[in-house]
């Protein structure tokens, strides 16, 4: 066995990096994948929290690249799912704590117990995201349809690219059907155009995604959440399976479709 | 560790280093350690660099050349299969290609007649120095940059910032050409021209863009 890394990013903030993170580990950990989900942006955690672990935090990502713990101490076992493992990042320090070099040696070491080891990057371009694209085989990029988030992703994807890495796919992330239908929001169809990398995942925008990250449990884990099925969507398309699009222009009737699919 | 990225291997042409993937000052803190481990192994050796597709700026391989001659190493090669880095090596004198080809240095360096083809789509950030012309076969996002001594022809939409006819004796003649004409910010030679705030264009079809009665204008490409 040996891991895949996918790291999560965006280059700009609040488009759904570590939701997209938290989502994607746990659906890959529900098919029966060996997980591991890291928090790289040092300083600022979140990813605990949208896990629902925050309070099993004893040791993080700083204290085994400094060695104050074992690699193993540091791994927080899922509340949910067995083989899902979360690495914290540490809030009182900042990411200059943690080099390229240090990411890609604790992937390493890691690589040969798991399927999947997703990296939760910080925004921006500077050294955070250096650290979390560093071991990446592959790299999910999220983005809003907004131009200014769309800017950014193309910024990143350019950087990506510079460091010899080309296998990045993209997530859109939030769209309001009925906005793109008044033409007032960038479809997926404008994003892909732009950036003109191949699309992995539509998700729509739904209030399930707040309300599941103040409760600490990955929409994914809902059966009725839109957004939590197209992150599993994304999950299935990561393991190589082929996984048509929800019809997002149908949103009322793949409701319906979805309620007479529960009733039977 | 830090030598599964860094590989250095004797060939026929001497010494070649291939640098893997990672942050580029990253790796070359590395080779500089690595460098200093071996150092009279080195000492007085000229060596090759194999980038891969990694694309690097003149002020990258000037970097690494610095640390390189720090060690008493001569670079005189970057091979890479990206056309911006082999440009800038070749800008900076060195070969590109590890086989000896039968032309001097001296003719390989680029000249306002040259022009080099991009095949791939200009990001944000990034940016196209060169001093002929340049040809994109892909689009020009936003916030890239092109800076051709001679002209621009892009095959794609062209949305981000051009400046053409840098070489002061094409100036103004050079022409930017485009499938979809909406740069940012187009300057041919002295002159500047600003998108216009709102598209009001109806049709897309092809332009181009010279210099007319001392400023910019685009017409229709049509057969």
């Amino acid at each position: 066995m040996s891991a895949v890394v996918i790291t999560v990013t965006s280059g700009k903030g609040g488009v759904g990096k570590t939701t997209a993170t938290a989502n994607i580990s746990t659906a890959l950990a529900a098919m029966g994948k060996k997980v591991v989900a890291i928090d790289a942006d040092i300083g600022l955690r979140n990813l605990d929290v949208v896990m629902g672990l925050e309070n099993r935090i004893v040791y993080n990502l700083v204290d085994v690249v400094e060695g104050t713990c074992r690699l193993r101490q540091a791994m927080i076992k899922d509340k949910y799912l067995p083989e899902l493992y979360l690495i914290p990042a540490a809030q009182s320090r900042d990411k200059t704590a943690l080099t390229p070099g240090d990411m890609i040696e604790l992937t390493n070491q890691m690589r040969e117990d798991f399927d999947y080891i997703l990296i939760d990057s910080p925004a921006g371009i500077e050294q955070g995201f250096k650290n979390a694209i560093a071991p990446a085989d592959r790299v999910l990029i999220v983005t809003t349809p907004e131009v200014s988030a769309v800017r950014d992703a193309d910024r990143i994807i350019g950087l990506i690219e510079a460091e010899g890495k080309y296998s990045s796919d993209l997530v859109v992330n939030r769209v309001r059907v009925d906005l793109v239908r008044r033409g007032d929001m960038l479809s997926t169809e404008d994003v892909v155009d732009v950036l003109a990398i191949s699309l992995i995942g539509v998700v729509p925008d739904d209030e399930s995604i707040i309300i599941s990250t103040n409760q600490g449990r990955p929409a994914v884990l809902q059966n009725g959440s839109l957004a939590g099925q197209a992150f599993r969507d994304i999950a299935a398309r990561l393991t190589g399976q082929t996984v048509p699009f929800m019809e997002l222009d149908g949103h009322d009737s793949f409701m319906k479709r979805l309620s007479k699919l529960f009733k039977l | 560790m830090p030598n599964d990225r860094i590989k250095i291997k004797g060939t026929s042409n001497g010494l070649v280093i291939t640098l893997g993937a990672g942050a580029w000052p990253r790796l070359v803190e590395e080779l500089d350690a690595l460098l200093g481990e071996r150092a009279s192994f080195f000492k007085g050796g000229r060596v090759a660099l194999r980038v891969g597709a990694r694309l690097l700026s003149t002020a990258d391989i000037e970097a690494v050349g610095q640390v390189l001659s720090k060690h008493h190493v001569t670079l005189w090669a970057v091979e890479s299969e990206a056309e911006e880095t082999r440009t800038a090596a070749a800008e900076l004198g060195l070969e590109v290609e590890l086989e000896p080809r039968p032309i001097s240095p001296e003719q390989s360096r680029p000249t306002a007649g040259d022009t080099i083809l991009i095949r791939r789509t200009l990001r944000s950030g990034q940016v196209v120095e060169f001093p002929g012309n340049v040809v994109v076969i892909g689009d020009v996002n936003p916030g890239a940059e092109i800076r051709a001594g001679g002209n621009v022809v892009v095959w794609g939409r062209l949305r981000g910032a051009v400046h053409a006819g840098m070489n002061e004796e094409l100036g103004e003649m050079a022409v930017v050409c485009a499938l979809d004409m909406s740069p940012s910010h187009l300057r041919i030679g002295d002159y500047l021209a600003l998108s216009p705030a709102d598209d009001s264009r109806t049709q897309i079809v092809p332009e181009m863009a010279f210099v007319h009665d001392r400023q910019i204008v685009a017409e229709p490409w049509s057969v």
